[in-house]
């Protein structure tokens, strides 16, 4: 492995981010080439963290958009404070001042409230870490819009003109694929799938998120884990069930997993009532003795 | 080693892709070669990471790249190259040393000069082993096909609009839109016609398809496929399944258009076609793995099967329930419909019937044609 990505990874292990390979090799060739990196996955497997991760490691803010449907350039992109053009209008008014004369003044950055993606291009003290958070939720048409933004870091203003990018921000994009997303935008940027994690990974995330796990319950924990994924399930859970019910654990002092104490925190990681029902239909013992490691089945 | 044979390598590499059906196009393809001299050369995994990550391949490609790349990289240039120009691959461009080549079907070590039988680009053609050469799809004529098409083309928009609560000024139909009337006619001074007139827009819904092709539904697949193309043709967000024994999501195999190279990735891809039929776990499956991702409040889930069923009624039973709670409608087309002595008594589609909101035939065209005036009340 190349030295500056094995480096890599060790940066993001010290900021409290398990990644193997293939997430360094991706942050690493993101960065190198400058190009927005598209992380899918399932929920609850680390993407938005990679966002936060890089932002710690390279030391600067991180400027985060969330999408829902029916997002918009005003929420985006920017929008003009025009409580603050209304007061100064009404303040020139009775200066006696003709309001003709104040457009330019009215229309300057000042009045403009800057909205996340024109916050990253404007960024003034070295490149900021963008995140475009859950990307499939937004509509078609704002992903089209995104996609001008990502490939010329560029914004044009009627009032004001082009806003060209000061520093190119790194751009992390997510996606849960409850959409697909549309090819060309999939194209502009470099293309990250993350797994659910390994046995090996899972606990190594439990032992460097959850103070106060022993090595024998973080090992159980994931086990359990491992074999309730393969089962059917609508709602996997994810590492970050696996984090809260680990904390539950720690809290309630449990050394090891039994099928009361089990039963007892089954919420923390089955948020569907579909998934609770099943599971407890199909028993715990197996999965907990899947956890003990007596029985390796699931 | 020369600079300009990592990219042929690539190039080459690429088009092995294409032809296994994932779309890797030529900017992913520079994208690659931009990426190779940040890696290590000599770590075959990380070159291997890192075109997953440069030519964007999604999981569900995964096993055919993992595949392609062990058949390929294998005579990989070990040297790291100083760095490489994006030029254009030229992929003819095939004088050298003999070194690994992709015949379209197996690499081997040949004197280069011998250029492959296939000509780089997208020929995909029947495949000898394709099952479904001898099906009746095959006796399908253009014309047949074409008045097909057409009639599916309008059925499928109908499914695929609906009405939204939002009025929108149209020029003919729907109501008189009192307001923009009065407003006009304070330009031509009280001039009140023609009145203005609104009406609800039109709003897209988004379609999933699952279609049965076990055995008792063989002869009407050449229907299906035709279906499937034109309802891809149409709605933008089609989701398409088809199951038999098992669930498949076959959505980017169906490229609009392209019948051949349809049937010729189906007939690879789709285990167990003319088979049995477990419809229950079939749809209990894309209950637990696939809804949640592709049903929402505004998709219309149209299921095309005989409802003979070797499963257990219950799971059928369930996954309806499930899928009809989340789905704006959920229309059942049966081919068996049609024939005047068929009652649905098979127990699968007994079990079924009260989740489904329209259950129509669909054996011919003129079958689809009544099929019209349900859909568009739907």
């Amino acid at each position: 492995m190349k030295a500056e990505i094995k480096a890599l990874q060790h940066a993001m292990e010290r900021a409290g981010y398990v990644a193997e390979p293939a997430i360094a090799t991706a942050v690493y060739l993101a960065r190198e080439m400058k190009k927005p990196l598209l992380v899918e996955g399932e929920a609850g497997v680390g993407k938005t963290e990679i966002a936060k991760v890089m932002a710690s490691m390279v030391g600067c803010e991180l400027i985060r958009l969330q999408c829902y449907e029916g997002l918009d350039v005003h929420t985006a992109l920017y929008e003009w404070n025009y409580q603050r053009q209304l007061l100064r209008l009404k303040i020139a008014e009775l200066d006696g001042q003709d309001p003709a004369t104040l457009e330019d003044t009215i229309f300057g950055r000042e009045y403009l409230l800057e909205r996340p993606l024109l916050q990253a291009i404007t960024h003034e003290d070295g490149p900021a870490v963008l995140l475009v958070d859950e990307v499939d939720r937004a509509d078609d048409g704002f992903e089209a819009f995104l996609l001008e933004v990502l490939s010329d870091f560029q914004v044009t203003i009627p009032e004001l003109g082009a806003i060209t990018a000061v520093h190119i921000p790194y751009v992390v994009l997510t996606s849960n694929a409850t959409r697909e997303i549309g090819d060309a935008l999939r194209r502009r940027c470099l293309y990250l799938y993350i797994e659910h994690p390994t046995l090996e990974k899972e606990v190594r995330i439990l032992r460097s998120k959850v103070p106060g796990v022993s090595q024998q319950l973080a090992e159980q924990i994931g086990r359990f884990m491992q074999a309730l994924r393969k089962r059917h399930l609508r709602k996997i859970p994810g590492v970050a069930e696996t984090i809260d019910w680990a904390q539950a654990l720690v809290q309630l002092h449990c050394e090891h997993l039994d099928p009361t104490i089990v039963a007892e925190t089954l919420g923390c990681f089955l948020k569907d009532e579909h998934d609770l029902r099943e599971t407890h239909k199909e028993g715990l013992q197996a999965l907990v003795a899947a956890a003990e490691g007596v029985e390796s089945g699931p | 080693m020369v600079e300009g044979d990592l990219v042929l390598h690539l190039a080459r590499f690429s088009g092995a892709l294409r032809k296994r059906g994932i779309a890797v196009t030529l900017k992913d393809e520079l994208d690659a070669t931009r990426a190779m001299p940040l890696v290590d050369l000599l770590d075959r995994r990380e070159v291997q990471r890192a075109l997953e990550v440069t030519l964007k391949i999604r999981p569900r490609d995964r096993a055919v790249f993992e595949e392609e790349f062990a058949r390929l990289w294998s005579a990989a240039p070990t040297d790291p190259p100083e760095s490489e120009p994006p030029s254009q691959p030229n992929p003819a461009d095939r004088r050298g040393p003999p070194r690994w080549v992709w015949d379209g079907r197996r690499v081997q070590l040949g004197a280069s000069q011998e250029s492959p039988d296939h000509p780089e680009g997208d020929t995909p053609g029947y495949s000898p082993e394709a099952v479904l050469r001898r099906r009746p799809f095959e006796e399908c004529t253009a014309a047949d096909l074409a008045a097909m098409e057409r009639l599916l083309a309008m059925a499928v928009a109908r499914l695929a609009t609906r009405q939204s609560r939002r009025y929108v000024p149209v020029r003919r139909g729907g109501k008189v839109d009192l307001r923009r009337s009065f407003r006009r006619a304070v330009a031509s001074e009280g001039d009140l016609y023609p009145l203005a007139r609104r009406d609800r827009s039109l709003k897209d819904v988004d379609l999933v398809l699952l279609c049965d092709t076990s055995g008792s539904m063989d002869p009407y697949t050449r229907f299906l496929l035709t279906l499937l193309l034109a309802v891809r043709r149409v709605v933008r967000r089609t989701e398409v399944f088809v199951f038999n024994t098992g669930l498949t999501r076959i959505t980017r195999m169906i490229a609009p258009g392209r019948v051949a190279a349809t049937l010729d990735r189906l007939a690879k891809e789709v285990p167990d076609w003319s088979g049995g039929t477990r419809i229950g776990d079939s749809l209990a499956e894309f209950v637990t793995v696939h809804q949640n991702q592709v049903v929402t409040g505004k998709t219309v889930v149209v299921i095309v099967s005989d409802g003979l069923d070797t499963g257990e009624t219950v799971r059928l039973v369930g996954a309806m329930r499930a899928i009809s709670t989340r789905a704006r409608a959920v229309i059942w087309l049966n081919p068996l419909l049609g024939d005047s002595r068929y009652q649905p008594t098979a127990r699968g589609m007994q079990a079924a019937l009260p989740f489904v909101d329209h259950f129509a035939p669909a054996h011919t065209l003129d079958a689809l044609e009544k099929l019209l005036p349900i859909l568009a009340n739907s």
